[in-house]
């Protein structure tokens, strides 16, 4: 099978929204929790095989490497009935079992000595198929096993794999609420780091409008971790149904990212979804018309990202990829473009082609869609640095107080000196910059500390 | 005299002696008047005679080496014959009055025949015509069929109930067509003919596009897909009060019912045993009784409404026309149950878009990764071959190689010698030989009647379709392969470049497929869910065809400008497809490029080079605009351009007019 992704899940975080993805492709593709074909599936033209392999006895079993630190996640995994779903050899807790304790550097230092074990079980996956493509990575980026050890594993896939996409599915800590994790400013900064410069294309899942979505859109009080990961593996699945349903375009991942990150550190995607309602009011009737699923995917309320008010109104549109899932006529895809074109509802960079890209898909027939017409968007959006603007603003507050630094120090990676702080600190500043400048028409000319020669 | 006049009348007497032996006696004045007139109806008479004489059943008899007259002219004299009768009873009631009373005149002789002598030249009119246009079959019945609207009602109703005669020829021979596809024509007179030499000409799909018309008549071409079992129209015998289209939909309906006789599957039924579709033995035995008989139980109503055609009254042009359309769709709604529901046309239009327009995409993407190399160069003998089994393992790869739909295509490479192509004419610098790129055909082997819809012109032209979907695609898979390098380098220049190329490359595909292929598709697909009638799924489709073609610019719109060209292996002209292979051609050297620039120097100039030309070829795009406007592909080009030019930047950098800027904003 061609194009074939691995899927690494890493620490408490991306274990949960990796478990919530295979639940939702099992659905999807008619696979039962123990990895049978359903019956009613046997007949479906539908690609398994680029996230599914068959054992020898017709089981499938996810390409999916699970992998933590501590214990709790995973055997929520394994006590669920989606335990014999997973290659058991594939699924890796660290001996002690004793956690990052929140800690990046400590996540890094384990991901360092536990690194040949771990890369056994990858390079074995990565044998066994075909023509891979890439990998998913599935983490967040505040704790410490899924951002330390993530980004340890982050930068040593490069180095293996030159040539696979490294895609990662990145969970932002949720900026709303006081978090436990003192240090997640520190973490989220390290880890940004190794995003820009080790992943070819981050998917931004930001838990602050993940949470404002659920309660004002979806008008949960309290949403729970199940209810935010229903979410996200709506997104993820919906992002990979090109991949997993044949069509006449986009069929493996580069096609996909290649035309949303036309240069090399923007790859900072964020996603949409419509129509997102909650279970108790699924019979409200919406028009469903594939322009309303256009225009409601550019506004802001349905991004998974929340993005800081554009003031100037300077930022624009890097790209713009459109999934339509359901009963579509084709031919309203040109006029809504069209429409949106004339109206300028998107706006979009001066310096360079840009576009929307409309790609539509199938869908399961094995899930009840309750809406006719589904869409996903992925977009690069200059605004987005806002969001690792705020990051870098709770990551001084802390810095300039000293606070917290001797969990770090304790680490042999900051022992000497606390250097790696200040440099993860000026290539996510470069990286704002660089999406502010990727807002005006300048960016051809745009050379910040050397980075273009 | 009087009895001279009866035998003149009787045509007892030899025509030329009847001029010398003028009687010299008459009773009264005006009688050489009058005897000469009788003598003129006598000559009439005589001619008619003569003429019947030449064609009748018994002369053919006595005289069979001599030239036959068809059933036509010998249903002409027979119904001659029968008008005659009453002519010789008239003589006979004179020659009783006369006989009884002898003081009966000439006059009154000349009274009883005279309302003949218009009948009489009429007749000969008709005689003369035939013999001096030498006349024969269906041309007779036309021409007797003029000759009805008479104002004398005599010589009318004489000629209705001649015509009915050749009538009742014309209408069994009809009736045998329509019904049983069976030419009963022994003299050749009916206006369908067998041709005789068989044309057939199999090199159909490398053949390059050359259809040198517009739009609207590329639907017509592509709807007329021969059912070649050799019958064809001969116009010169087309009844004059038959339209052409009436016509054609009578051979439409013979030859559709010859064609249900030569059901493969009735042949050799053991062989074809469908692998996907297994059907009970009592469901196929049905099924097969079926179709001998494609009437089912309205084959007496035809037959019976056919034979009611015989009454020169109900003979009327609309009612044939409202016959034949009735048994018209009839056949085609056969021929729709044929097709659709046991060739399943509905799954094989799928198949159709599925691999001839890309619809499987992960199946040509892992094809490319596979042959791509291969395509690179001109064919080699063992192309063919290397390519279908490179296609299978492609198949197997995306777990298609089970499907017995996957066995029904095949690529072909055809060979070419080499020195042969680069003696060509083309003027083209270097590229004469010909890669597989521009010649590869995927072929297809489809079920029985289908053959109506997917005619060799048909399967051209989706081969054009094919090799420029194969093309992009190929050409946007190795840009995107590039993504990876050129993320990792640090060159801007390089990067946007490649991003425009990428760009471009990507939105022409989604222009085609989802603009343009899925569009069409799914309006091809509410016809013919709509229709039960085969005509209209077969115009369906050629209009579904040719606008595709159309509006992926793979038609010639002038064609005075290709004459020179001749027999050119791509004869496509259309100059947005020129301009659009230019660019493909513009990313596949950029692609190559990347291989060997490695100093910064030759890359920056090399840079250089492709921008400029890039920006030069989407200008030329844009400025097509301007001249295409007027023509329908222009609509089409717009929105290939506002795909391409969503942001407003490219119109920017190519520097247009403010007209054109205008024109591609709206």
């Amino acid at each position: 099978m061609p194009s074939e992704m691995i899927t690494l899940q890493l620490g408490q975080c991306g274990n949960q929204i990796g478990f919530e993805f295979w639940k939702q492709l099992c659905i999807e593709h008619g696979i039962s929790p123990e990895g049978i074909l359903e019956e009613f599936a046997s007949a479906g033209s539908d690609r398994k095989d680029v996230f599914f392999y068959q054992a020898d006895d017709d089981h499938y079993i996810p390409r999916a490497v699970l992998l933590d630190l501590e214990p709790r996640v995973i055997h929520t995994i394994m006590n669920s009935p989606y335990a014999k779903l997973y290659n058991p050899e594939n699924v890796y807790l660290s001996k002690h079992g004793g956690g990052a304790g929140n800690n990046w550097a400590s996540g890094y230092a384990q991901g360092e000595k536990l690194n040949e074990e771990v890369f056994d079980i990858i390079n074995r996956e990565a044998d066994g198929s075909d023509n891979l493509e890439g990998f998913v990575l599935c983490h967040s980026i505040a704790g410490g096993t899924g951002s330390g050890m993530g980004s340890y594993i982050l930068e040593h896939l490069s180095d293996r794999f030159p040539k696979k996409l490294v895609q990662t599915y990145s969970v932002f800590p949720n900026l709303d609420e006081i978090s436990d994790v003192v240090v997640q400013p520190y973490n989220s900064l390290l880890t940004l780091k190794r995003l820009t410069e080790s992943a070819d294309c981050v998917m931004v899942l930001d838990n602050t409008a993940l949470n404002r979505i659920a309660s004002d859109r979806l008008h949960i009080q309290n949403p729970s971790f199940a209810q935010i990961n229903t979410l996200v593996s709506t997104i993820m699945s919906a992002s990979t149904a090109t991949l997993r349903y044949p069509s006449y375009m986009n069929n493996d991942l580069i096609s996909l990212v290649a035309p949303l990150i036309p240069t090399p550190r923007l790859h900072f995607l964020m996603t949409g979804y419509t129509p997102l309602t909650a279970d108790h009011e699924l019979n409200t009737i919406r028009k469903t018309t594939v322009l309303d699923v256009m225009q409601r995917l550019l506004q802001p309320k349905n991004m998974m990202v929340s993005l800081s008010p554009d003031r100037t109104n300077q930022h624009c549109y890097i790209s713009i990829l459109n999934i339509i899932q359901g009963e579509v006529d084709p031919s309203q895809v040109h006029k809504s473009l069209q429409r949106i074109r004339e109206r300028k509802l998107a706006s979009f960079i001066p310096w360079g082609p840009a576009s929307i890209q409309v790609a539509l898909s199938r869908r399961s027939p094995y899930v009840h869609a309750s809406h006719k017409v589904s869409g996903l968007l992925l977009a690069n959006h200059t605004n987005i640095s806002s969001l690792f603007d705020r990051c870098l603003q709770q990551f001084d507050k802390l810095r300039k107080r000293e606070a917290f630094l001797e969990v770090f120090r304790k680490e042999p990676m900051f022992k000497e000196s606390l250097e790696e702080f200040d440099e993860s600190r000026s290539v996510v500043d470069d990286l704002v910059q660089e999406y502010q400048a990727a807002a005006t028409p300048d960016y051809v000319h745009w050379n910040p500390g050397n980075f273009y020669t | 005299m009087i009895h001279d006049a009866l035998l003149v009348l009787w045509d007892c007497t030899r025509v030329n002696e009847m001029l010398q032996i003028e009687p010299t006696l008459y009773a009264n004045q005006g009688d050489p008047e009058i005897y000469s007139r009788i003598c003129a109806i006598s000559r009439s008479h005589h001619k008619i005679q003569n003429f019947i004489a030449a064609t009748s059943f018994n002369y053919r008899k006595t005289h069979t080496g001599a030239k036959t007259f068809g059933l036509y002219g010998q249903a002409l004299s027979e119904g001659i014959t029968e008008i005659l009768q009453s002519y010789k009873k008239t003589l006979l009631e004179v020659e009783s009055l006369i006989i009884g009373n002898t003081d009966y005149t000439l006059s009154f002789v000349y009274s009883y025949v005279e309302k003949f002598q218009g009948l009489f030249n009429t007749i000969n009119r008709i005689i003369t015509t035939i013999k001096e246009r030498r006349l024969t079959g269906c041309q007779i019945l036309s021409l007797t069929h003029q000759h009805i609207l008479n104002g004398n009602e005599v010589v009318h109703n004489a000629i209705v109930r001649i015509f009915s005669c050749i009538n009742t020829v014309f209408v069994n021979q009809l009736c045998t067509w329509l019904l049983y596809g069976e030419l009963r024509d022994p003299y050749e007179e009916f206006f369908i003919y067998r041709s005789k030499k068989d044309d057939h000409s199999d090199t159909f799909l490398s053949s390059p596009s050359t259809i040198n018309t517009c739009d609207k008549t590329l639907v017509t071409t592509l709807q007329q897909t021969p059912l070649d079992c050799g019958y064809n129209l001969n116009p010169s015998m087309i009844p004059h009060f038959m339209p052409l289209s009436l016509a054609q939909e009578i051979l439409f309906i013979g030859k559709t019912v010859i064609l249900f006789g030569f059901d493969p599957r009735k042949v050799k039924r053991n062989t074809c045993i469908t692998l996907n579709r297994p059907l009970l033995p009592l469901h196929k035995l049905d099924n097969d009784s079926r179709r001998f008989t494609i009437w089912e139980e309205k084959e007496a109503e035809f037959h019976e409404k056919l034979q009611k055609l015989k009454d020169p009254e109900i003979f009327e042009v609309c009612n044939l026309r409202c016959v034949v359309r009735e048994i018209k769709e009839c056949v085609t709604k056969h021929l729709w149950t044929v097709a659709v529901e046991e060739a399943q046309l509905l799954h094989e239009l799928r198949l159709m878009k599925d691999f001839y327009l890309l619809g499987r995409g992960e199946l040509f993407l892992e094809l490319l990764r596979l042959t791509a190399h291969m395509l690179d160069k001109p064919t080699t003998r063992t192309s063919t071959r290397d390519m279908n089994h490179a296609f299978q393992l492609a198949a197997r790869a995306v777990f298609l190689s089970n499907s017995a739909d996957i066995e029904k295509f095949s690529f072909e490479l055809p060979y070419v010698k080499p020195n042969l192509s680069a003696n060509s004419t083309l003027d083209d610098d270097s590229s004469t030989v010909a890669d597989g790129w521009s010649t590869i055909i995927l072929k297809y082997d489809f079920k029985w009647p289908l053959h109506l819809l997917f005619a060799p012109e048909v399967l051209a032209r989706y081969n054009d379709m094919f090799r420029l979907l194969l093309r992009i695609k190929k050409t946007q898979h190795d840009l995107h392969a590039l993504w990876k390098t050129y993320k990792q380098s640090r060159r801007f220049a390089m990067c946007q470049l490649h991003n425009k190329l990428m760009f471009l490359m990507d939105n022409l595909q989604h222009y085609l497929q989802a603009d343009v292929l899925e569009t069409n598709f799914s309006r091809l697909m509410e016809t013919v869910n709509k229709t039960n009638d085969f005509e209209k799924l077969k115009k369906a489709h050629a209009t579904f065809l040719a606008d595709i073609l159309s509006q992926s610019f793979l038609t010639v719109t002038s064609p005075s400008e290709n004459e020179s060209a001749g027999d050119a292996a791509d004869s496509i002209n259309n100059p947005v497809f020129v301009n659009i292979m230019e660019l493909l051609k513009l990313c596949d050297s950029f692609c190559s490029m990347s291989e060997f620039a490695s100093d910064k120097d030759a890359e920056d100039y090399y840079i250089k080079g492709y921008s400029d030309r890039f920006n030069k070829l989407v200008k030329q795009l844009t400025q097509l605009l301007v001249s295409l406007r007027e023509r329908a592909c222009g609509a089409f080009l717009a929105r290939l351009l506002m795909r391409l030019d969503y942001n407003r930047w490219l119109s920017a950098e190519a520097e247009l007019t403010r007209s054109l800027t205008h024109m591609l904003r709206c």
